[in-house]
């Protein structure tokens, strides 16, 4: 697997690439940028079946600075947890891509758009593979201030409003990582992920300890949009142009924000439910608020991306309350969660471009009295929608049924009474789009245009397909494994430095 | 080190200062104040390097800042108004959580090692490396064109995106309509 | 201890002035004030009493040097932070030109 460099290199060759070629050619950018989005996809789903020859870990060393002594250099360490995340950047990124050709024609200068897009990949696969703390904040901020620019691509008023709120809480939330790193290295003398966990198994948790613990929690759960640090999502992500808000509610978050946070608690600091009940218990309450109160919010909502938006950030706390209660079930529905709702929401923003376009306007009021037929888009959005809800046989079906088993599990029956009726308003707020934009219309049917109707059947079929061999496939072969990587603690620094 | 200490207070009081004035450009100013006081104080934590280019990067800074506040105004109309309820109660909510936070950071910052003396477990294998076998005689250059070279790569992935980023935010046009 | 809680004190004037003030400019200098705070942070733990800057002036010249890696890192770190300051800079002026002000009251346009 030593081709792994190739997932940060890949699209960091197409983004220095694109900004020389384009200038002979527009059209260059699409092609090139679809090129290297498809090649990590088929570098992804090759890994899927290469990781299990290599074992729980792979380990590469950048600059062959062997980390055995003492770890020199920077390395990348590939686990199952790893691979999920690399899988589902690629899986979306993929669609966002290929769903952009014909997108992108309502925005002027495609080049600069396909630069960051690639750039923001780069970044976020970065994030996943990094096994050294200091590189990690890079690739977070490389995917961030690509993302900043991207938020306000389209240069309208509302744009720049929302990309300034969103640098603003999100470099709050980047320095406080990076102030949280410093603590770190000061204390262990180290930047290696596995080493610093060695070192801090040795020490006893005291106030430093719980220090840093509170500034890497503050940093990442704004940088996912958890109650009460969500206030600037719904800006961001409803403002966005509609390939982004998918990439930013479909990855972007999970990858900074809960992948890198459980990293930490679970991999570095070895934090789980007997050690740190507190922590977990705060991590589950606040999974809790965010579910009801953004369910709610999002219920009430009159524009069509904005209640996507408030729905995420309701989304994003079912996958806190999965690591929050901490067990086997609960963290395998948190993942498997991170798999669904990437795709299927996903999917719901990425209609919400065709139906902007149609129609001008994506007031939900002004929508329901458009005239025109959408039945295509119609049918794709309530099918992301009853996945993400969790109604059987989609993929979304079974994140829900493993967070419920996880909370009977640990014996928190409110919770699971929680997470049950709240999937049902999850169903009445997605639906509330499907009855007012999509039925009870007349009138002449809107043409499908190519390359974001082939973006649309990758997704549902995706979605449908997973869904019908998430037993067979799925669970035993990433998501269990994934789950394994979680739950066994500082188990990975052993792994890491054991080669 | 007494120098340090005045430094530290001097960039404090500037700091203070940049948030507080009403001229925007007095304000840029202080900034730079606070930046080259750290620029200073690089010197004399023994780090040239970082002194040089945070010389270079405050100059920079300012020279945006002055340049955006040419452009459009000098003036913080937003400290003319007088402060109602909300802005008194969100000081309020920031004083608690600034002294909680203080706090915090002074118990947790005991169990660090001493100021000047630092556990160098990592480092000291770069210094005996970097002159053995990387040859170079500057120990920083080492670090970040060798061991961390790969951080260096994403340092100016950063320049470029925020490049392309600004260029893409001064377009004029975005959507076609 | 004390110049470590110096900086702590310069990151919290710097969470102040963009928690509480409502102009654009002075929201983007309390940013520069965190960032220069994190690497002055960083730069201090590095530090060794009585050592030398890391670089070696003759061939048998004794290691008595300061820590060199939280120097590479804050290099890397301080054009990291010239990178946003400058994108941040950018929409502000952006939002300067769209509504002739700089401040977050009048530019509310987003709903709750």
């Amino acid at each position: 697997m030593n081709y792994l460099p190739l997932f940060t290199a890949l699209p960091l060759l197409g983004a220095f690439l694109i900004p020389l070629l384009s200038k002979i050619w527009e059209r260059l950018s699409d092609i090139i940028s679809n090129v290297i989005t498809t090649l990590l996809l088929i570098l992804s789903v090759y890994s899927l079946f290469l990781l299990p020859i290599f074992g729980k870990v792979y380990v590469y060393e950048i600059g062959k600075w062997a980390i055995k002594p003492i770890p020199l250099g920077i390395v990348f360490t590939f686990d199952n947890l790893s691979l999920l995340m690399v899988l589902v950047i690629n899986l979306l990124s993929f669609a966002c891509s290929l769903y952009s050709i014909t997108y992108l024609d309502n925005y002027t200068a495609r080049w600069k758009f396909w630069t960051l897009f690639l750039l923001m990949v780069a970044g976020l696969n970065g994030v996943a593979i990094t096994g050294d703390l200091f590189n990690l904040f890079v690739f977070i901020e490389i995917s961030a201030i690509s993302s900043y620019a991207l938020v306000a691509f389209g240069v309208e008023k509302e744009d720049l409003e929302a990309s300034f709120k969103y640098q603003i809480i999100g470099e709050i939330a980047g320095l406080t990582i990076l102030l949280a790193i410093a603590l770190i290295y000061a204390k262990t003398s180290t930047l290696n992920m596995a080493d610093i966990a060695n070192t801090f198994a040795k020490e006893s948790k005291g106030p430093l300890f719980w220090f840093i613990i509170s500034l890497l929690t503050f940093g990442f759960l704004i940088k996912s949009a958890l109650f009460p640090f969500h206030f600037w999502l719904p800006d961001a992500h409803s403002q966005a142009p509609a390939p982004i808000s998918a990439m930013l509610s479909g990855i972007f978050i999970k990858v900074v924000g809960v992948y890198a946070l459980s990293r930490l608690i679970f991999n570095i600091f070895g934090l789980n439910r007997l050690n740190a009940s507190h922590y977990f218990n705060l991590l589950l309450i606040l999974g809790i608020f965010s579910i009801v109160i953004a369910g709610f919010i999002a219920l009430k909502q009159e524009n069509y991306k904005r209640l996507l938006a408030y729905s995420t950030i309701s989304q994003v706390g079912y996958i806190f309350v999965g690591l929050g209660l901490a067990n086997f079930w609960s963290i395998t529905g948190a993942l498997s969660l991170i798999f669904a709702h990437a795709l299927g929401k996903g999917l719901l923003f990425l209609t919400a471009g065709p139906v902007e376009k149609e129609a001008g306007s994506l007031d939900i009021h002004l929508l329901s009295n458009f005239k025109k037929r959408m039945s295509f888009y119609g049918i794709v959005y309530t099918l992301g929608a009853l996945s993400l809800a969790g109604i059987p046989p989609f993929l979304g079906f079974f994140p829900k049924i493993f967070l419920i088993l996880g909370a009977i599990k640990g014996k928190r029956f409110e919770v699971a009474i929680i997470l049950g009726i709240f999937s049902l308003l999850t169903l009445a707020y997605l639906l509330k789009i499907t009855n007012k934009v999509f039925t009870k219309k007349e009138g002449e049917e809107v043409k499908g245009v190519s390359s974001i109707v082939i973006s649309f059947l990758f997704l549902v079929f995706l979605i449908f397909i997973l869904g019908l061999f998430y037993l067979n496939y799925l669970e035993p072969n990433l998501i269990s494994k994934a789950t394994e990587a979680v739950i066994s603690g500082v188990e990975y620094a052993r792994l890491v430095l054991i080669k | 080190m007494i120098e340090l200490y005045i430094l530290l207070i001097i960039s404090i009081g500037a700091g203070i200062v940049a948030v507080e004035i009403k001229d925007l450009l007095a304000s840029a100013i202080s900034l730079g104040i606070v930046g080259f006081s750290v620029a200073i104080m690089f010197i004399l934590t023994q780090a040239p390097d970082l002194a040089i280019v945070q010389i270079v990067v405050e100059v920079l800074t300012v020279v945006i800042f002055v340049g955006v506040i040419l452009k459009t105004t000098h003036i913080d109309t937003t400290l003319e108004d007088k402060l109602n309820v909300r802005d008194y109660l969100t000081k309020g909510i920031f004083a608690l959580f600034g002294i909680f936070f203080l706090l915090f950071s002074i118990l947790a910052l005991k169990e660090l090692p001493q100021f000047g003396m630092p556990i160098m477990k990592i480092a000291s294998h770069y210094l005996v490396k970097g002159f053995e076998e990387i040859r170079a005689a500057n120990q920083v250059a080492a670090v970040i064109l060798d061991f961390r070279g790969y951080d260096t790569l994403g340092e100016a992935t950063v320049l470029f995106t925020s490049v392309i980023g600004v260029l893409t935010i001064l377009r004029k046009i975005g959507k076609i309509k | 201890m004390l110049p470590y809680l110096g900086c702590i004190i310069l990151f919290l004037i710097g969470i102040y002035a963009i928690l509480t003030k409502r102009n654009l400019i002075k929201i983007a200098i309390g940013f520069c004030l965190l960032e220069y705070s994190v690497n002055l942070f960083f730069a201090f733990i590095g530090y060794k009493k009585d050592a030398l800057a890391p670089i070696y002036a003759n061939l048998s010249q004794a290691r008595n040097f300061v820590d060199p890696i939280p120097q590479a890192l804050v290099l890397t770190a301080i054009v990291i932070g010239l990178g946003t300051t400058a994108l941040l800079l950018s929409v502000a002026l952006r939002i300067y030109e769209k509504y002739k002000t700089f401040d977050i009251k009048e530019i509310k346009r987003l709903k709750e």
